[in-house]
């Protein structure tokens, strides 16, 4: 075995890298938002990138997202490859304007002849008691709005390729990376997130989900940090004589419907975990899918765990209860088994 | 056998992730391990090349000049 091969990462460490690696083979890609520069990113994933490519490339922005997102889609319609940070999707309130508006509508105005190949990097997610305002998951809303690529990687590895891939998309990609997946120790670690990155670059292709435990007789769906609740549910469905597949759909928008469909066709049964809301949401957009595409194939009712339509609480004992767990997961598959159609 | 230990300037902290697994190949100056304090990541690297054998697994308690590894060499 080489010596690449054995190196592993986080998946801050492999989106540092990726950015490093492109920044390095294009001139105009360049990074601004808030506490990138100096601080190195609350999550330690843009440490190192200003002593490299010096303050014009690596940005500190003042704590104001209207503008300093509005100057990332002026900058990608200019002809430049911005990937520009909004430090928790919570504050998107103020910008979004600039996204879905801007960034997201501006190939259609042109009739294709403006291009915005901009990154929104930003971090998602809760249960470390952070309230309301800093624990949201809202990927839903950008898939809602056309003209946005959405993406989240459960690893290091996706993480790296998913990243590369955005930056060189010639459309606007929200990249959402789940905060309790960055191997910060007061959000947990996730072992499974930390796993083997190649050293050269490489591309994860949006839109393509991937198969992370195969199974015949229910089919688990998870993106993110629900892809780790829906694996440690297969555990405990094995013991049950239950072999659940997961599939990681890794991009939100577009869905890998195909797969969906061919997964939960093969199964006959399906498990959607979200922790974004319940309602208008990935998980009625997943199970019409494949109420859609494979009708026939189900023995059952598809199941759903997300989000309560409830505002994020503050108590940790609160939040704990209302978030999707593993637990939630293996009793949703149990009536996946049980209910018939 | 070179112990790679909690560096001085660590009262305690709690290590992180591992970024080899026990017993792979490692090189000088690889970044192999975390050590967090608070919210605070500190980077723990190679000192020599060798085979890495862990001795403190992830979310282990440690103080300073406490052994987080030790590096044989590869033969």
């Amino acid at each position: 075995m080489n010596l690449e091969t054995q190196r592993k990462l986080s998946i801050g460490r492999a989106m540092n890298e990726a950015i490093a690696q492109e920044m390095r083979a294009d001139g105009s890609v360049f990074m601004m938002g808030e506490d990138i520069r100096s601080f190195g990113g609350v999550w330690g994933h843009t440490g190192g990138l200003v002593e490299e490519f010096g303050p014009d490339r690596v940005r500190d922005t003042p704590i104001s997202e209207a503008a300093f997102i509005g100057a990332g889609a002026g900058a990608a319609m200019q002809g430049m490859r911005p990937i520009v940070e909004l430090m928790f999707v919570d504050f998107i309130g103020v910008c979004l304007n600039a996204v879905y508006s801007l960034a997201g509508k501006m190939c259609y105005f042109s009739g294709g002849q403006v291009k915005v190949p901009m990154v929104i990097n930003t971090a998602v997610g809760g249960g470390y008691g952070d309230a309301g305002q800093h624990s949201q998951v809202l990927w839903s809303l950008f898939a809602h709005l056309p003209g946005l690529k959405v993406v989240c990687p459960s690893n290091a590895y996706d993480a790296k390729g998913l990243m590369t891939a955005a930056i060189r998309d010639n459309n606007p990609v929200m990249y959402m990376f789940h905060k309790n997946l960055q191997g910060v120790p007061f959000l947990g670690l996730v072992k499974g997130s930390v796993n083997r990155v190649p050293e050269e670059t490489y591309m994860i292709p949006i839109g393509k989900a991937a198969i992370v435990r195969e199974g015949s007789d229910v089919t688990i769906v998870g993106v993110g940090a629900t892809v780790y609740m829906g694996l440690d549910a297969a555990e405990e469905l094995a013991k049950e004589g239950i072999e659940a597949e997961v599939v990681d759909i890794r991009t939100i928008q577009p869905l890998d419907r195909a797969t969906l469909c061919a997964s939960a066709g093969k199964t006959g049964r399906l498990v959607v975990v979200d922790d974004d809301y319940l309602s208008y949401g990935l998980t009625g957009e997943i199970i019409a899918t494949v109420t859609d595409g494979c009708w026939g194939a189900l023995k059952g009712p598809p199941q759903r765990v997300a989000y309560p339509d409830i505002t994020v609480p503050y108590s940790p004992s609160m939040e704990r209860f209302v978030l999707p767990n593993a637990a939630k997961v293996v009793e949703a598959a149990r009536r996946a088994m049980t209910q018939k159609s | 056998m070179t112990p790679i230990v909690v560096p001085d300037e660590i009262d305690e902290g709690s290590v992180g992730n591992w970024y080899f697994d026990d017993g792979a190949r490692i090189r000088t100056d690889d970044l192999i391990c975390e050590v967090m304090v608070e919210k605070a990541t500190n980077e723990i690297r190679a000192t020599v090349a060798g085979i890495l054998r862990i001795r403190a697994p992830t979310e282990t308690v440690v103080h300073r000049g406490d052994t987080l590894a030790v590096i044989e060499p590869a033969l």
